[in-house]
């Protein structure tokens, strides 16, 4: 007897509908269902990502029991012992060094918001600190700051749905055939629909490929080109001056801003032709209806925020916003990195955006939470390294299903920030990189073992629904954090995730009316949802009413900063993180799909330009020494003539080929966000193929080893 | 399909495809059920092998798979006469096929690619081929020509259909073929998140067929 549930992917903000199909107990198959993003459609990641449910142990095992370091070594305890020994050890440390040495993370993954939001209440009300923060601050962080600052809300303003409807597309820095190959198809069917395609990507993405016009920027230079884009429409006068005059503030300092950037200028920067630039924005400034999309290309520069706020400027000018099939798209990358903001796991705002250092919203949470909540803001996820090897400042990690170690830039120092902690807790649903170095271990149930509500990009909040019993000793998030907190003196007791988000949505005027019962109607509910008659909001500011404080956009436009790094002569090359379409974040799940990591495994692959690699005398597949000036690794050479000379391109998902213990550290100044896109590195040809092939076998072996796999499967 | 009808075939729009290789997955899935691959690939055990190949060049992107050829030059070059017309496909028979590697030299679309065979999820071994490793003698696993088959197991024989109706769903759903609008489709159709993917039969329009052709090449 096969049964169905509804649920959505795990995989991506696209946020696709689909049905688990169990049968005796165990997954067996997953099918698309109808949603509203997906159309009966998903991705090979949706069809065939289920399967880690089952711990096929391809990667790394799953962790069954709470485990406590004893003599160096992790072994597995009782629940009680578990949390009592971590209670005891974050009260020792609260009152030794004060709240603030202790830090948390939200987790964009599996648990879902209503996890999140006991999380930031736990570090909030419990714990005494607004040092919360998790992986948003390495991908969209610039977004929510960016677009807060021109707009009012840190998220997309339009719905996915709508981007097949529009009659432009400009795509920034998003690789949507990679990231969200559901997306893209919205973009192919607006290119079918006669929408024009502008692509700009220093890399020939699939995209560019079926662009209309495909701008080849370097590496580095956004700032550069967005600024003449506005150059451009001032210029020669394309913005809609009426649009600006009754919507928009800024309008001098912008425009006087951007002066210096011609399309001249910029060319000799960007590489971009003058040419191009001048016709591309007179072809967004005609469109009835453009929409800009833009993804990590923008986001992972330590000039990043800037580039948001210029790219809402562009939209501003030219009136594309409060109607459907217009406006900015920062495409949320993991499936729910729009629900852990929405949730406040972030160290400046509560649940629903609501700053923590306004003292009416802080009146409010303390009166609902019945203690006296920190007034400062706290610390950044990507600031810790420093925080704590430099300023000894960090004491206790509180690591909620994320594995910085792999997913963070620069991971000798993130290894060693974490061994010079007092104590670190892991929970999670696979043993990983980080877990190597907790003293406690947490298990947590998995997507398809818990209810909840996810996020999508598109504002979309969505319920994800248990199907199957989870293997092992192992709890819901929820319920390991208020277990904690009760044990720690602070009583918390939800008997269910509705419980916990009727309380988040009482305290959320923007989420308020997204009821369980109205998703279940509706299939889902996109926030701004103020009321129980609301529907739920498919694109923002109606009226061109923006959320900022006076209602109006705002104009930004700085001067452009280049890459921190530059490339010289003893590393020549950049290197730049990007995705793969059927693996996922650090590959823990895709990781441990037997269909998914089939197709490509350890090591994992650079993307080198053919010029590059016929002058360092490298193959295609041969194993490659990379190093950069924190670290070495192999990988395998990937010859792409949609790669620029000079240029890499690394996937973040492999632990062999782990491309993050080569980038650098370097953040934006606003967001914190690190410069995965540009670093400086060597590429060394290895002349004994044979030998390196046997040292990754074994590499790949002594890894799985240490991440349990085969010790203890049920 | 009529036996007086021309073979259909499947082709890719290069405008559409992603390169995601959601078709790949689907393909080596529904070929792959007595190895152990459950509906949706739940229990590999064995190197994804599909049947159509998703490549990518400066300009264009697309998966390439067989033509079922009228009249098809890889059959002509078979010694052991493997290859042959069956029910609307040109279809190798396993069990025949020596791997010889003739038909992948004679295909002009590069669509037969030779690999391990399995069965029961495990390495197919020869009964007398022995080969050298490490010093010893071993059993040489059989190495055996695939391409597309139109999946025509599963859409020719009712497959589907006869199954339990539960398993059916998964099936359909999975990126296996689906019964949708009556007729099955192959599993790579149904499965492009991008709708890149045609199956071309002649009650399409000669038309069509060329267009797709032109496209192509
Ligand atoms: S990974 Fe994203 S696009 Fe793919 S099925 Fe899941 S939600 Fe949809
Ligand atoms: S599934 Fe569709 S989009 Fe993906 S590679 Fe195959 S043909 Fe292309
Ligand atoms: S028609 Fe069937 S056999 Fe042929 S490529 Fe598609 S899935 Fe594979």
């Amino acid at each position: 007897m096969t049964n169905k549930v509804l649920t959505i992917c795990p995989y991506c903000g696209s946020g696709c509908h689909m049905n688990l199909l169990v049968e005796d107990g165990k997954v067996v198959g997953a099918e698309p269902a109808d949603g509203r993003t997906n159309e009966g459609n998903l991705c090979l990641k949706g069809h065939y990502g289920w399967d880690f449910l089952n711990d096929p142990q391809i990667l790394t095992a799953r962790l069954r029991k709470p485990m406590i370091r004893k003599e160096g070594v992790l072994r597995e305890v009782s629940w009680e012992e578990a949390i009592q020994f971590t209670a005891e050890k974050l009260t020792a440390i609260k009152e030794k060094y004060g709240p603030d040495a202790i830090m948390g993370t939200g987790s964009a993954r599996g648990p879902g918001n209503e996890a999140n939001y006991v999380m930031q209440k736990f570090m909030r009300a419990v714990i005494g600190t607004n040092n919360i923060d998790h992986c948003a601050r390495v991908c969209h962080g610039p977004s929510v700051a960016g677009l807060t600052y021109s707009l009012g809300d840190g998220a997309m303003s339009n719905s996915i749905p709508e981007i097949e409807d529009t009659d432009l597309l400009f795509i920034f820095g998003y690789n949507a055939a990679v990231t969200h190959p559901i997306v893209a198809r919205r973009i192919v069917k607006a290119k079918q629909k006669g929408a024009t395609i502008i692509v700009s990507d220093p890399r020939k993405t699939e995209l560019a490929r079926i662009a209309d016009t495909w701008l080849p920027l370097k590496g580095g230079t956004n700032m550069a080109l967005v600024n003449a884009f506005g150059n451009v429409l001032i210029e020669e006068e394309l913005y809609d001056k009426d649009y600006a005059a009754n919507y928009v503030e800024g309008f001098a300092e912008y425009k006087e801003s951007v002066r210096k950037y011609t399309p001249e200028y910029a060319e000799s920067i960007t590489g971009v032709k003058a040419d191009d630039i001048r016709k591309v924005m007179r072809q967004y400034a005609k469109a009835n209806k453009a929409m800009i999309l833009y993804g990590m290309g923008v986001c992972q520069f330590a000039q990043a925020v800037d580039v948001v706020r210029g790219l809402a400027s562009l939209a501003l000018l030219t009136g594309n916003f409060g109607r459907p099939g217009v406006g900015i798209g920062p495409v949320r990358g993991q499936n729910n990195v729009q629900g852990s903001c929405d949730m406040g796991a972030l160290p400046n705002v509560y649940p629903g955006y609501q700053s923590v250092t306004d003292p009416k919203i802080r009146k409010k949470f303390e009166k609902a939470w019945g203690v006296m909540l920190p007034d400062k803001i706290g610390y950044h996820l990507t600031e810790i390294p420093h925080l704590v090897l430099k300023e000894d400042k960090v004491k206790a990690y509180y690591i909620f299903g994320e594995d910085p170690v792999q997913s963070d830039p620069n991971a000798a120092e993130v290894r060693e920030t974490l061994e010079k902690m007092e104590f670190v807790i892991v929970q999670d649903i696979f043993m990983n990189k980080t877990a190597l170095h907790a003293d406690v271990i947490l298990p947590a149930t998995s997507w398809g073992e818990h209810d909840g509500v996810y996020s999508s990009a598109d504002r979309g909040f969505q319920r994800i629904r248990k199907a199957v019993d989870p293997p092992g000793d192992v709890k819901p998030d929820w319920q390991i954090i208020s277990e904690l907190a009760t044990a720690m003196g602070y009583p918390m007791s939800y008997r269910n995730t509705e419980e916990i988000w009727d309380e988040m949505r009482a305290l959320s005027p923007k989420f308020a009316g997204a009821s369980y019962k109205k998703m279940e109607e509706q299939g889902g509910v996109q926030w701004p949802c103020p009321t129980e008659d609301h529907p739920g909001t498919p694109y923002l500011y109606e009226g061109n009413r923006f959320s900022t404080a006076n209602g109006k956009g705002r104009l930004f436009a700085c001067e452009w900063r280049a890459p921190l790094e530059q490339p010289d002569q003893e590393y020549p090359l950049t290197l730049s993180t990007v995705r793969e379409v059927g693996h996922y974040s650090v590959r823990t799940m895709t990781g441990n799909c037997r269909a998914l990591s089939q197709l490509s495994d350890e090591p994992g692959n650079i993307q080198i330009s053919p010029g590059d690699a016929s002058s360092l005398g490298i193959e295609d597949g041969q194993l490659v020494r990379i190093i950069s000036r924190r670290g070495r690794i192999v990988a395998r050479a990937q010859i792409s003539d949609r790669v620029k000379t000079g240029a890499t391109y690394m996937t973040y998902h492999f632990w062999i080929g782990a491309c993050n213990e080569l980038t650098g550290d370097a953040l934006d100044p606003i967001s914190k966000t690190p410069e995965y896109k540009y670093c400086a590195i060597r590429l060394e040809r290895i002349p004994d193929q044979l030998r390196a092939e046997q040292k990754v076998r074994q590499q790949y072996e002594s890894l799985r080893k240490q991440m349990h796999v085969g010790a203890g499967q049920a | 399909m009529k036996k007086e009808q021309p073979n259909s075939f499947v082709i890719a729009e290069a405008g559409k495809c992603i390169g995601c290789k959601a078709c790949e997955l689907a393909c080596f899935a529904v070929h792959n059920r007595d190895n152990g691959v459950a509906a949706a690939v739940g229990t590999v055990t064995t190197p994804v092998i599909p049947r159509l190949y998703v490549i990518r060049t400066d300009s264009f992107t697309m998966p390439v798979q067989c033509r079922h050829c009228e009249n098809a030059p890889c059959a002509g070059v078979c010694p052991v006469q493997a290859i042959v017309q069956e029910e609307g496909a040109i279809t190798i028979d396993e069990d025949r096929c020596i791997g010889c590697k003739a038909c992948a030299i004679a295909c002009p679309f590069g669509a037969i690619s030779l690999y391990k065979a399995y069965s029961n999820g495990q390495e197919h071994k020869q009964p007398y081929l022995r080969e050298r490793l490490d010093g010893r003698l071993e059993r040489k696993t059989r190495v055996i020509a695939y391409k597309c088959d139109l999946c025509h197991d599963i859409t020719n024989s009712g497959n589907i259909a006869s199954g339990e109706i539960a398993a059916a769903a998964a099936v359909n759903n999975s990126g296996t073929p689906s019964e949708g609008g009556g007729e099955p489709m192959p599993a790579c159709v149904s499965v492009c998140p991008e709708q890149a993917l045609k199956l071309v039969s002649q009650s399409l329009g000669a038309s069509r067929s060329r267009k797709a052709a032109g496209l192509r090449l």
